[in-house]
């Protein structure tokens, strides 16, 4: 019997069993992530889109109620094509776990901005930072059941922005939003997708 | 070799495995959410304290970071005693909750020296803002342990921030804050307190 057995009745192959888990599990949350990439760069694109409309249309209170729900439209529409396809993800614990980090963190931002928008007050500096901080809370606590530093790097680059908000001249406030999109969300998606098609065509030529 | 082999390689012996080990870790998580009670109560009192300070003290600007560095101190201590007597309990969910509740509490920590450093601290937002970082900690947490009492706790964060956003004159937003903590932190804190000594003397009777 081992120092293990003797302790707490787990054996060494138990052990080993559990960590190769872990580590399946892992990496199954990170080609979610991936599977999930276009729900990032959809995002990144609508938030874009609303910026560059409320710049066109100033005096509109219709631009960015439209243009989000045009972005739950299509992630809907997206998501259900994904399942049809039979290509749905399986779930583990991990991914479970970072799906409902996800889920409520659209939950809050929804409910935070949404009274904000009714009274017209979301342009308060209060209000962009702490979307920033729950973008970057919510890719945080990804990056660390996953274990992945890419997306750790993500969640510094958001709080550093919802940090900075506080700190620039108003002007700049936008310029940061914009390269916090683009960077955060589209290019995040692109590399997570990239990553996914690379694993899978890795799996193809294995097969092959 | 059924359907479930054939279109996975997973046994049903294996799936009811999974389905054991999962259901032992959720009730392993609440267990220890219900040890760490003390820490909600701990948490909500603290931000009594510092609301009090800015209330009826002078130097209202050190009251948040005083507050909660005297807090994090106990909270070390007692943390780091608990974790000598009990020895560490490391399951997957665990970890998910500890990433959670240790990111999240970074993030306010951050947020709030931000704001209290750029001198913003007079937009209601913040506030708000910090009520729901709370409220998508707890919502998290219920969403992977399956507790409803944890999700009604997020649902009394959510709901008082969103009120927090309508009703923005200082005394509303200090009614709700307190309102907030005292029934999302404290009150929850209390109760799982209370189902901690409930199973510990369940377990003492059983012996």
């Amino acid at each position: 019997m081992t120092n293990f057995e003797a302790e707490d009745g787990t054996t060494r192959d138990d052990l080993v069993q559990r960590v190769a888990l872990m580590e399946a599990m892992i990496a199954e949350g990170r080609r979610n992530i991936g599977r999930f990439g276009w729900i990032f760069i959809l995002w990144g694109l609508v938030c874009l889109i609303g910026i560059g409309e409320s710049y066109l249309l100033p005096h509109s209170y219709w631009v960015w109620p439209i243009t989000i729900l045009s972005g739950f439209v299509i992630q809907f529409i997206g998501i259900a094509m994904h399942r049809r396809s039979g290509n749905w993800p399986s779930e583990n614990l991990k991914s479970r776990s970072v799906a409902a980090v996800w889920r409520m963190m659209g939950i809050a931002i929804i409910l935070y901005a949404a009274p904000a928008g009714v009274t017209h007050t979301i342009h308060q500096i209060a209000y962009i930072a702490a979307i920033f901080m729950f973008l970057g809370m919510a890719h945080a606590i990804s990056a660390v059941i996953l274990r992945w530093r890419a997306q750790g790097v993500v969640a510094g680059l958001w709080w550093a922005g919802g940090v900075a908000t506080y700190f620039v001249p108003r002007n700049y406030v936008i310029t940061i939003y914009v390269v916090e999109m683009v960077i955060c969300m589209v290019l995040f998606g692109v590399y997570a997708m990239w990553l996914e098609r690379r694993r899978a065509a890795a799996l193809e030529l294995h097969h092959a | 070799m059924t359907q479930m082999e054939r279109e996975d390689g997973t046994s049903r012996d294996e799936l009811v495995q999974r389905v054991a080990l999962m259901e032992e870790m959720i009730a392993e998580g609440r267990q220890s959410t219900a040890r760490y009670g003390w820490m909600f109560v701990l948490w909500g009192l603290t931000y009594f304290a510092a609301i009090g300070w800015t209330v009826y003290f002078p130097h209202t600007e050190w009251a948040w970071p005083v507050c909660i560095a005297a807090c994090s101190v106990v909270f070390g201590v007692v943390r780091s005693r608990q974790s000598r007597v009990e020895g560490k309990i490391d399951n997957l969910r665990r970890h998910s909750l500890d990433a959670v509740w240790q990111v999240i509490g970074g993030g306010i920590i951050l947020y709030l020296l931000a704001v209290i450093v750029s001198g913003h601290g007079k937009e209601p937002g913040y506030l708000a803002a910090v009520l729901f970082f709370n409220g998508l900690a707890n919502g998290v947490s219920a969403r992977i342990l399956r507790w409803w009492p944890q999700a009604v706790s997020a649902a009394i964060w959510w709901g008082c921030g969103t009120a927090m956003l309508i009703f923005t004159t200082r005394t509303e937003v200090l009614a709700l804050f307190l309102m907030a903590t005292f029934c999302g932190m404290i009150l929850f804190g209390v109760y799982a307190m209370m189902l901690e000594i409930r199973s510990t003397s369940g377990m003492q009777g059983g012996r």
